[in-house]
């Protein structure tokens, strides 16, 4: 049995779990709070790398594959970065230990989502990776972040809901948990597929597809933009991915009917996100809506679900995801904390004030528009490619379209940045960059190096193609 | 190694060009000017040593074999003469901005567009292609955006947008063509068959991108804004290398990989060639700007361009190929010559100006000189490829391309209406008032050179020609 894995996951929640004892106990500065959690990323880190394939743990509840590793490691690494730069911006706040000791306790749950293998598995590292999250989100502590929390929560817990649902009953109906009951019974009896329907649903408010996306863009604008980091980037990277094994190892049956409605909602969900992404004013919103946008880029692949290439696609894309949305949303968090710059406005001139900075965000916004070379363009390249192969290139230009036109609003930013004279005098704090700068240019390093290095993601994606049967 | 060097090397040293500036202001421009004489250099070598025809200097990185997702880098005649172009053009750019305010972002970008620039003529990768020619619009970009004229913004992020629309269509068609070939490399897709209808569609995908970039009419407009607003220097890189993005894609991606689809499209490519030819000529004349009407005079040629390939023979695909560098070398000189005058009268409009050469007489002479070369003056390069480029389409399509001459007339006809006005004649209101001096040295060596440049391959146009003929007769074997 695959112990390492495992003992990654355990360790980093354990790591998160005592932090707050520790800082309860010692009353620890931020700094040796950084420490101390850059100590659990980095042992689950290596336990990671060292962690062998193709193993399942806990009697088939969890399984180790190429998969679970790649996006494992990746994960964690934007999830160590994101704590270094959240521990940067709010080292005066007295509960950022508490803070952090969430992020890390949510992203074990991220880890173990992975690699579940049944429907319970699922249903438990999702509530792993979303409990830590509804105390994250109430962390500004403002009557904005009190509406998105409230938001958030009823939003989260119907989703929950949905997939219960959907679980329970399939289980009354076959008596199993397992992705193969589902993929076995589905046709016999008509509560099988509503079962099916239900947790479709569940991810759909998970990964905010249309219908379900109001809530996204109210809570990552409510909250603190670190926190909207991990939610839009790891949290919702994991549930691409828990989605992608539900959909090839338990519907496999029924792709034909389930393609043409993937293909409606992703062509539906990245229009709506990419117009009214264009009609904020405010940069988190923007984000907001554009992370709803890739929510479709990203259901494209799902919907070319009869082709192998699909899975290349879901795959690149969450990987490339998890990095250029999460560094997106901390470079917005460090301008918002040094600058106070919310507003299109506020980000008159500020590449001039902050070069590195601004630099970094552009790589970022311009992986997001899918500029060469950063890893969102080939990431794009891969799931339109699916679409056409599965015989829709009315999805794959209509994706296209909407990646062209999402371009206006990602360089309407950098044209506010750089192009226009500066609007703000004085900086809200000014402290030493270099705990901010130094993780972002790790993220964007890495999404430039995945931009052109493809093999790791291919060759997973490959091993799993191979694994499932294709 | 050379040329992924002549990749790499840009692209390193454009961190130091920022960093530099920090230390000493004339770093940058230093490094810049290092890696243009670098990348001549590399050029010259690979002239010297190219055996003469086919691919050669092939280098392949392999990234993932079973995509064909390879930096393969290999030249021939044709990317040779664009690489020349690359690595002159780098030279007399940073001549040409040798004061620039905040040099190190300036040059940081220069250094950025050259590396991918380079990759694009040398690729032999159609999504490495892709990925550089991609790329080169964000250095574009922060240039118009930062160092433009007063309309710089609208200007930059229309460029931006309108050219990344039309790649999202180049794209679509690679992607098609992937999935009907499983291959993205030059040599695997060469004679490669196809289904009559999915080479029409990949054709026409491709095409538009390729026509924004060059661009011909209707998918013109982002070109005046982007030229008339930015920086003089900016608009030979426009005009010089990201137009032959344009065209060089369309020969070597399009026309050489679907022979029988493009034979197809011929008449249509002649006819939107014929059409941004006068349409292109009749906006030139109507036009008051100075840069405008230069940058319509540059649509103009890039239609000669277009009409040269559509004759589809081994003459007109060299012919077409000399007329881009006839075009780079001359519109080059004009673009800089019509940002000085502006700088120096602080007017963009030719009926406002009058008796310029009066004041400023060594300038006025070199831009005469560059509106002879762009009329068609024997001697230039204007002329040879203006003439071979109407030998080619007599010869394809008969008696009907007597009207191309008169387009000749027409062009003509604006510039020398032009130079009357605005340099000779009596002093106009704005100019009498005005004391005028000439450029200083810096600034008038790339002038020179562009001269130098163009008369030597207008009266030796075999020092070109000898270039990428072989290459040209062998994709013209393909259309027998």
């Amino acid at each position: 049995m695959n112990v390492n894995y495992l003992t990654a996951v355990m360790l980093l929640a354990l790591t998160g779990a005592l932090l707050p004892v520790i800082n309860r106990l010692f009353r620890i500065s931020s700094v040796l709070g950084g420490v101390i959690s850059t100590f659990g990323y980095l042992v689950a880190l290596f336990l990671l790398l060292i962690s062998d394939t193709g193993r399942s743990l806990l009697n088939g509840f969890f399984t180790t594959d190429e998969v679970s590793r790649l996006l494992g490691i990746l994960i964690l690494v934007s999830s160590w970065m994101l704590a270094l730069v959240v521990y940067w911006i709010t080292k005066r706040d007295k509960f950022v230990n508490e803070l952090i000791a969430s992020v890390m306790v949510s992203t074990a749950g991220a880890l173990l989502l992975l690699c579940s293998k049944n429907f319970i598995s699922l249903v438990i590292a999702m509530e792993l990776m979303t409990m830590p999250t509804y105390l994250m989100v109430l962390f500004a502590f403002n009557e904005e972040s009190f509406e998105a929390g409230v938001k958030y929560f009823f939003n989260g817990a119907l989703a929950v809901g949905f997939i219960l649902f959907g679980v329970s009953i399939l289980y009354g109906m076959t008596g199993d948990f397992t992705f193969k009951a589902l993929a076995s019974n589905l046709f016999k009896d008509p509560l099988v597929a509503l079962a099916a329907l239900f947790i479709l649903a569940g991810f759909g408010f998970k990964i905010t597809a249309f219908p379900f996306h109001f809530w996204g863009p109210d809570v990552y604008d409510g909250t603190c933009p670190g926190v909207a980091a991990l939610l839009t980037g790891i949290s919702k990277s994991a549930a691409f991915i828990a989605l992608m094994r539900v959909v090839f190892e338990a519907l496999p049956v029924i792709s034909e009917h389930l393609s043409l409605i993937f293909a409606l909602i992703a062509a539906i969900t990245m229009t709506l996100g990419n117009l009214l992404a264009l009609a904020q004013r405010r940069v988190s919103r923007i984000l907001a809506y554009s992370s709803v946008a890739h929510a479709g880029y990203t259901l494209v692949a799902f919907a070319s679900l009869s082709v192998p290439m699909s899975i290349t696609g879901i795959l690149y894309h969450s990987v490339a995801y998890v990095f250029m949305k999460t560094a997106a949303f901390l470079s917005f968090a460090v301008l918002l904390y040094i600058w106070g710059a919310r507003t299109m406005d506020d980000y008159k001139g500020l590449g001039k004030r902050e070069p590195v900075l601004g630099a970094l965000f552009l790589i970022f916004l311009f992986s997001l528009a899918g500029v060469p070379p950063m890893a969102g363009f080939i990431s794009k390249v891969f799931v339109f490619t699916a679409a056409v192969k599965a015989g829709m290139t009315w999805l794959a230009l209509v994706g296209l379209l909407n990646s062209a036109f999402s371009v206006a609003y990602y360089i309407w930013i950098a044209k506010q940045m750089y192009l226009e004279e500066p609007t703000i005098e004085k900086p809200v704090n000014s402290a030493n960059k270099v705990w901010a700068v130094v993780p972002l240019a790790v993220m964007a390093v890495i999404l430039i190096v995945l931009g052109v290095w493809v093999n790791p993601v291919l060759n997973a994606s490959a091993l799993y193609i191979s694994r499932l049967g294709f | 190694m050379v040329l992924l060097s002549m990749i790499l090397v840009p692209i390193i040293a454009a961190p130091f060009a920022w960093l530099g500036e920090r230390l000493n202001k004339d770093i940058p421009k230093f490094l810049s000017l290092a890696v243009g004489v670098f990348l001549s250099l590399c050029t010259a070598y690979l002239i010297v040593k190219y055996p003469g025809n086919g691919f050669a200097f092939n280098e392949v990185y392999k990234i993932y074999p079973p995509f064909d997702f390879n930096l393969h880098l290999a030249v021939d005649g044709i990317s040779l003469l664009l690489l020349g172009i690359t690595a002159f053009l780098a030279i007399t750019v940073t001549l040409s901005s040798w004061n620039v305010d905040r040099p190190g972002a300036y040059f940081f970008l220069i250094l950025l567009f050259l590396g991918p620039m380079v990759g694009v003529f040398a690729s032999l990768n159609l999504i490495w292609f892709f990925i550089f020619w991609e790329f080169t619009l964000v250095p574009m970009f922060f240039h118009i955006g930062i160092w433009g004229a007063e309309n710089r913004i609208y200007a930059a992020m229309k460029f931006f947008i309108y050219t990344h629309l039309a790649s999202v269509f180049l794209l679509l068609g690679i992607i098609v063509l992937f999935l009907h070939t499983g291959t993205f490399e030059f040599e695997k897709l060469v004679g490669i068959h196809l289904e009559p209808s999915v080479a029409k569609l990949i054709w026409i995908l491709m095409f538009i991108g390729f026509a924004v970039k060059m661009p011909v009419v209707p998918f013109h407009t982002w070109l005046p804004d982007a030229h008339v607003q930015a920086p003089s220097p900016i608009s030979v890189f426009l005009a010089g290398l990201l137009l032959k993005m344009g065209a060089y894609g369309l020969l070597r991606w399009e026309i050489f990989l679907f022979p029988s689809t493009t034979k197809f499209f011929a008449p249509l490519m002649a006819f939107i060639a014929v059409l941004t030819i006068f349409y292109a000529g009749f906006r030139a004349l109507a036009e008051d700007h100075i840069k405008r009407m230069v940058a319509y005079s540059s649509i103009n040629h890039m239609g000669f361009v277009l009409l040269a390939l559509a004759s589809l023979t081994a003459a007109g695909f060299s012919a077409a190929v000399y007329e881009m560098l006839g075009h780079a070398l001359v519109i080059s000189l004009l673009f800089m010559v019509a940002g000085y005058i502006h700088h120096k009268t602080h007017t963009w409009y030719i009926s406002e100006m009058g008796g310029l050469m009066k004041k400023i007489p060594l300038l006025m002479t070199m831009f005469v000189i560059g509106v002879l070369a762009a009329v068609g003056l024997p001697g230039t390069a204007g002329f040879v490829g203006e003439f071979s480029v109407m030998l080619a389409a007599f010869d394809y399509w008969g008696w009907i391309m007597v009207i191309v001459p008169l387009a000749s007339a027409l062009s003509a006809g604006f510039f020398m209406w032009m130079l009357q006005r605005a340099v000779f004649g009596p002093f106009s209101e704005l100019v009498k008032n005005l004391s005028l001096k000439e450029l200083p040295l810096v600034e008038n060596i790339p002038l020179a050179m562009y001269i130098a440049a163009f008369i030597l391959t207008g009266v030796v146009p075999s020092l070109v020609f000898s270039l990428f003929n072989p290459a040209v007769n062998t994709f013209a074997q393909l259309f027998k």
